[in-house]
């Protein structure tokens, strides 16, 4: 079997499977986990503050005022490149056609070169990243493992996916196969990483949200 | 025949009526085609010209004679066909007059009086199961028949995917156990003009490029002559733009597919395959499998039977016995691995659980914590 | 929509061509190499050619290379397994040669840079075996009926 053989097919079948298993043990977990009752009075109502948590995902997606200098910058190229990120897996025809091929459905993409410049963005916007954890000092202080992981996996998808593109560096078929297979590596890393937050990050928002709002603070 | 001296290939020629400067244009046309400097033509000339009339024995196993019929059957019958058919070929059991033992004396004779110098062209695989009962000629088996004619040639030529790589006959379950014929010849040089099959012109252009310079062209990691090898379809596409701007066919026949579209999502495997038919084409130039609206099924390459659906897009997921992954089996997997999960997960949130139920309420047997 | 399957129904927008004298960039860069070619020639007595097969040229771009070109004196026609036309063009030492098989296809496409295309002259053996074939043919034809003598042209005897 060669190498794209091998990384479409069983690589690509373990890692999905790896996946769903992960994902699932996680979210399983946190949400079986004990919730410490409160036994203060509500401030709110069960609606409102309930309410009050989706909601709180939306404004929480951007700093207030006061800090918008201080974290502004940091928050746009987060924004920027995962706005990239999404263009580049869910609107190229190859990668639809790829999720098409798994869950049954599809949907129109844009232009592939359109994509090939919003990868080459996304590429730069990425070694921004790298640059800005590393000569932060108090970004560079709080990284850990997870932190270089996760960007060097993520990473390595768009090198292996642009190289395949531009046919640099080997036959097409070899890059095709490196592609997939970091693409397999990513998926056996997300759930035991910080990747998790793709997941994690609403639930996370809203229960702060309805938490505060319980207590009469309204975010 | 000359007596005593050996016939050169252009008083051969000019037996047969081709001019020298009939045989200097189509030599420069055969240039042209191989991408070489265009003063070549005449040089190439003027050298086969002077060369010994070449010999070629052709062997064929387990094939089913579309490589044969794609080199005869060009769409007029130009030079290179009649070069090969009249002039060369000494030995081919579907288009030579002699059969029977009539024909396998002209086969052992060309071999005997050529030794060491004919190019020896073999298209179909070799069967090795069964004791090599599954193709026979003659009472030999293929495998024997391929040892010794392999002893004498000065390279072997594999014409098709069956030779070069083995093709359908290989392709799972492969009951006959057959092999390419690299996999049964080792000690000589081979060239793999592969294809299923391969372009006329790609045969011939490799064979006439042999008879002229006595070396083997510049050939990939499969041994293919990279002058026809080097590039994929998918690169030389005329369709390439649709696909750059993202303009794929969804099914044949459609809106897409009629104004030319790429065909990418019908399961095109152009981008990994390696071949001319996006330059040479078919029949004289006339087309491609792509041009007329059908995918590429890659046909060239090592293994492509089995490398899944041909209407499975090559971005897609392949796992399974058909190669192709339905959303079913892929809920299938998802869920039964969701299902393992949650179970851990479970476990994990009741560990949890169960270190707190301990941390508030210590055993009597424990000192209580301060 | 019309159908739209062949590679000569996708409507190409050909630019205007441009005004008289002005030529596309292909064109240039092909008539850049050909003057090279001749100075290189008029130096080193080396012939050269450029398959034209081989370039990327659109309709345009040969219109636009044969108005560059221009027609010579010289157009030879050879009958050889089909037609292959030899044509001199208005620059001295530039010759267009189209060679097409017995169905008129075009198999082959030549700039040639040379003072006479190769293929045109008359090879040495088959001169020498032209020679040996019309003393054949001579004798031949003096067995059957003798050939009227030849006059003695003597430079003097006028």
């Amino acid at each position: 079997m060669d190498l794209l053989g091998f990384a479409r097919g069983p690589a690509l079948k373990v890692a999905l499977a790896v996946f769903c298993l992960g994902v699932v043990w996680r979210i399983v977990g946190f949400v079986l986990l004990r919730i410490r009752r409160d036994l203060n009075k509500p401030r709110a109502s069960a609606l409102r503050y309930l309410g009050s948590g989706l909601l709180a995902v939306g404004t929480r997606s951007w700093p207030h005022r006061e800090f918008i200098a201080r974290t502004g910058p940091g928050e746009a190229l987060g924004y920027s490149y995962h706005i990239g990120l999404f263009v580049m897996v869910l609107l190229f025809t190859p990668h639809i056609v790829f999720i098409g091929g798994l869950l049954g459905f599809t949907w129109p993409g844009l232009p592939s070169s359109f994509i090939t410049v919003v990868s080459v963005l996304t590429l730069t916007l990425f070694l921004a990243v790298l640059f800005r954890r590393v000569t932060h000092p108090v970004i560079r202080m709080l990284s850990n493992f997870d932190d270089y992981f996760s960007w060097f996996v993520t990473m390595l998808v768009i090198v292996t996916g642009l190289a395949a593109t531009a046919h640099l560096g080997a036959r097409y078929e070899t890059l095709l196969g490196l592609h997939i297979l970091s693409f397999d590596l990513l998926l056996v890393w997300f759930p035991f990483g910080k990747l998790m937050h793709a997941f994690y990050l609403v639930p996370s928002r809203a229960i702060n949200g309805a938490l505060l709002a319980r207590k009469g603070a309204v975010s | 025949m000359t007596h005593g001296r050996v016939e050169l290939l252009g008083e051969v020629l000019l037996r047969h009526g081709i001019s020298r400067r009939s045989f200097i244009k189509y030599c420069t046309a055969a240039a042209s085609t191989l991408a070489l400097p265009p003063g070549m033509g005449a040089v190439m000339a003027e050298q086969l010209r002077q060369a010994p009339r070449p010999s070629v024995v052709y062997l064929s196993f387990q094939e089913c004679t579309g490589c044969l019929e794609s080199l005869t059957r060009s769409f007029s019958p130009t030079i290179e066909s009649l070069i090969f058919n009249t002039i060369s070929l000494d030995y081919d059991d579907t288009l030579m007059a002699a059969a029977g033992e009539a024909a396998e004396a002209a086969r052992t004779k060309a071999m005997k009086d050529s030794f060491g110098k004919y190019v020896l062209v073999v298209d179909g695989s070799v069967p090795t199961g069964a004791g090599g009962g599954y193709c026979t000629a003659g009472g030999r088996s293929s495998v024997d028949i391929l040892r010794e004619a392999a002893k004498g040639a000065a390279a072997i030529v594999c014409v098709g995917t069956c030779s070069a790589f083995g093709g359908i006959p290989l392709a799972d379950p492969n009951p006959t156990d057959a092999w390419p014929v690299g996999a049964i010849v080792g000690d000589k040089p081979i060239i793999n003009v592969s294809g299923c099959p391969p372009i006329p012109e790609v045969i011939t252009g490799t064979l006439l490029q042999f008879v002229t310079t006595g070396k083997l062209p510049d050939l990939d990691q499969h041994r293919r002559p990279k002058a026809f090898f080097g590039n994929t379809i998918h690169d030389r596409c005329y369709r390439r733009p649709f696909y750059d701007q993202g303009k794929f066919a969804k099914s044949f026949d459609d809106e897409g597919a009629r104004n030319g579209w790429c065909l990418f999502e019908l399961g095109c495997k152009g981008p990994t395959t390696y071949n001319a038919c996006a330059t040479i084409k078919w029949n004289g130039g006339t087309s491609f499998p792509i041009e007329s609206g059908h995918t590429c099924i890659g046909c060239a390459e090592p293994g492509f039977w089995d490398k899944g659906s041909v209407y499975s897009a090559l971005s897609t997921a392949a796992w399974g016995k058909s190669g192709e992954s339905r959303p079913l089996e892929v809920l299938e997997l998802g869920g039964a691995a969701a299902t393992v999960g949650a179970v851990i997960g479970a476990g994990s949130a009741g560990m949890s659980r169960l270190r707190q139920h301990r941390a508030e309420h210590p055993s009597n047997n424990e000192p209580k914590d301060g | 929509m019309e159908r739209l399957s062949r590679l000569a129904d996708i409507p190409i927008r050909l630019e205007a061509a441009p005004a008289d004298g002005g030529l596309g960039g292909g064109v240039t860069a092909l008539l850049t190499e050909l003057a090279t070619l001749l100075e290189r020639f008029a130096v080193a007595q080396e012939s050269a050619a450029i398959d034209l097969r081989s370039l990327p040229m659109g309709p345009q771009d040969r219109v636009l290379l044969q108005r560059a070109l221009g027609e010579g004196e010289v157009r030879a026609t050879i009958d050889a397994e089909g037609v292959s036309t030899i044509r001199e063009t208005r620059i001295g030492g530039v010759w267009w040669v189209e060679h097409r098989d017995r169905d008129g296809e075009l198999i082959a496409e030549l700039l040639e840079v040379t003072r006479v295309p190769a293929i045109l002259a008359s090879a040495p053996d088959e001169i020498a075996a032209g020679g040996r074939a019309l003393r054949e043919q001579i004798a031949a034809t003096a067995a059957h009926a003798p050939l009227p003598p030849v006059r003695n042209l003597d430079v003097g005897a006028r």
